[in-house]
């Protein structure tokens, strides 16, 4: 006899053929990625095709972050050094707050910051925009006419990605820094520009702020990439691109927070 | 000449396309009938390899379209134009930029300027006016979408234009507009079509032969005249509920 959910209805009984499927079903997915990443660098030799639109992309992806990105930073900063002023005050130097916040903007708070402020309004942005083009048709209009929708509009976001987060981070590091210093200054006893900077500098090396861009570069071709591939799989009308959306942002966020703490031994390179 | 030849397609457990075999002529219009559901749609897209077939082949001017290269399935959609069901226009760019993109080759060699004039013509030929170049997709109607979705198709000249429910979600009038400009391009061009369509009337108004596809098979194909005499019934079933009676008959 099937059992019965407390509502009444028959319970689900999940069966060997349904989890083969579904795990079959990931794979044929994995796949697909797997192909469409080929596809992308097959196509990266080619930068007439789309140069232009990745200028584009990055133009329009860098104006709609920044503000956010400013001001994400800025809070992120401005915690750093009065988190960092309330916890060592008294045990250390003043000027340590310089260090601690240099190395939680550089290092994570700078890009990460602005990772997340993109997966919202870019990722979901470009998620959004290929799921509706999949299920009204566009994309196989492209084809239809000769075109190749990875060229037209997956390798132009991949790219403009590419090009546009590294100096969205390097404004975050500055402002980061700077609210980082204002903040401590207000709320730290003693602290002044000079021990800020002093602190600052003694633990800056120049390869965190390569990290730091590197990590940039990164987080963008992600973020770009996996709200393309996401976009592209989207099916099911317009409560199919709503899924879409949220799944590309789910999983673009889990994605760069396990990139970033995968990335931690580069930092030790240097 | 385009030949689908035991074409067989799932999609899950369900089989849509149980083995069709289906030749359309040189310069021929053929109407593609059947109920809603039943993969005639499905089937057009199967010309283009917009989906590949789990058996079967698919001949477009003796390509096999399952097996082409991707040069030779770019080369075989700049002979096909296909006008998708509901226009699929790309809503981002203007009625131009939708033209251009059709009209200029992938790699954007010609100047925008140059193509202009092209797709005015392309519009005229449609009966829109040049001032709708300006104007968005979600700025059109309905009937003025489908319209500029044919333009679209038949920007590269093609030999094949395959219309996917061309006529669906209009209401009459437009759907004649649609129709007489089905037969006025096949005329003008000497393209050979596909027209997928459940209504009957406008199979009959466009179609030289008329196919019905019915539980993933062609049931019947042959001319407006010879499918309405088939005694067979289940092509007489769909006539029939189409139509009303018996002795009803068609629009010419």
């Amino acid at each position: 006899m099937a059992s019965r959910s407390p509502a009444g209805e028959p319970r689900r009984v999940l069966r060997a053929p349904d989890v083969i499927g579904a795990a079959r079903g990931e794979l044929d997915r994995v796949g697909r990625g797997a192909l469409l990443a080929a596809a992308i660098v097959a196509t990266l030799p080619k930068p007439r095709k789309y140069m232009h639109a990745s200028l584009a992309q990055a133009y329009h992806m860098g104006i709609r972050s920044l503000p956010l990105v400013l001001f994400m930073a800025a809070v992120g900063g401005a915690l750093a050094s009065q988190q960092t002023g309330a916890q060592f005050t008294g045990g250390l130097p003043v000027w340590v707050t310089g260090s601690v916040v240099a190395a939680g903007v550089l290092t994570e708070l700078g890009p990460v910051l602005t990772a997340l402020v993109l997966i919202g309004r870019v990722g979901a942005s470009i998620a959004a925009e290929l799921g509706t083009m999949k299920v009204t048709e566009q994309i196989d209009a492209l084809y239809s006419i000769g075109r190749d929708p990875i060229t037209f509009l997956v390798v132009p976001r991949v790219v403009g990605g590419m090009m546009v987060v590294p100096p969205l981070v390097i404004v975050a590091n500055a402002m980061g820094m700077l609210a980082g210093l204002i903040v401590g200054m207000i709320a730290i006893d003693g602290l002044t520009a000079t021990e800020f900077i002093f602190g600052a500098r003694f633990y800056f090396r120049p390869w965190v702020l390569f990290f730091s861009v590197i990590k940039g570069a990164i987080f963008g071709i992600t973020i770009t990439f996996l709200a393309c591939f996401m976009g592209l799989e989207g099916r099911g009308g317009a409560e199919g691109v709503g899924r879409t959306t949220t799944s590309a942002v789910v999983a673009t966020t889990v994605a760069i927070m396990v990139l970033d703490v995968l990335l931690v031994p580069l930092l030790k390179v240097a | 000449m385009i030949e689908f030849r035991g074409v067989w397609k799932s999609f899950g457990a369900e089989p849509v396309l149980s083995g069709v075999d289906l030749t359309v002529r040189e310069g021929e219009t053929l109407a593609l009938l059947g109920p809603s559901g039943t993969g005639k749609s499905v089937l057009l897209k199967h010309a283009i390899r917009l989906l590949t077939p789990d058996r079967g082949d698919i001949l477009v001017d003796g390509v096999s379209i399952p097996s082409a290269t991707g040069g030779q399935i770019k080369a075989v959609r700049r002979r096909v134009g296909y006008v998708f069901q509901n226009a699929a226009l790309f809503d981002s760019l203007t009625v131009f930029g939708n033209l251009a993109l059709a009209l200029d080759d992938e790699d954007g060699h010609r100047p925008l300027s140059s193509l202009r004039p092209e797709a005015a013509e392309l519009l005229r030929r449609v009966n829109l006016d040049h001032a709708v170049l300006n104007l968005y997709p979600g700025e059109l109607s309905g009937g003025m979408r489908k319209r500029v979705g044919i333009a679209r198709a038949i920007a590269s000249r093609p030999r094949y234009v395959l219309y996917d429910e061309p006529t669906t979600g209009l209401d009459p009038v437009n759907a004649d507009i649609i129709d007489a400009l089905i037969v006025e391009l096949a005329r003008d061009l000497g393209v050979t079509s596909i027209v997928v369509t459940h209504d009957l009337e406008s199979a009959f108004q466009v179609g030289d032969r008329v196919a019905l596809l019915t539980e993933g098979t062609i049931r019947a194909c042959a001319a407006p005249e010879e499918i309405l005499a088939s005694e067979d019934p289940v092509v007489q079933r769909f006539m029939h509920r189409r139509f009303g009676t018996a002795e009803s008959t068609p629009p010419a």
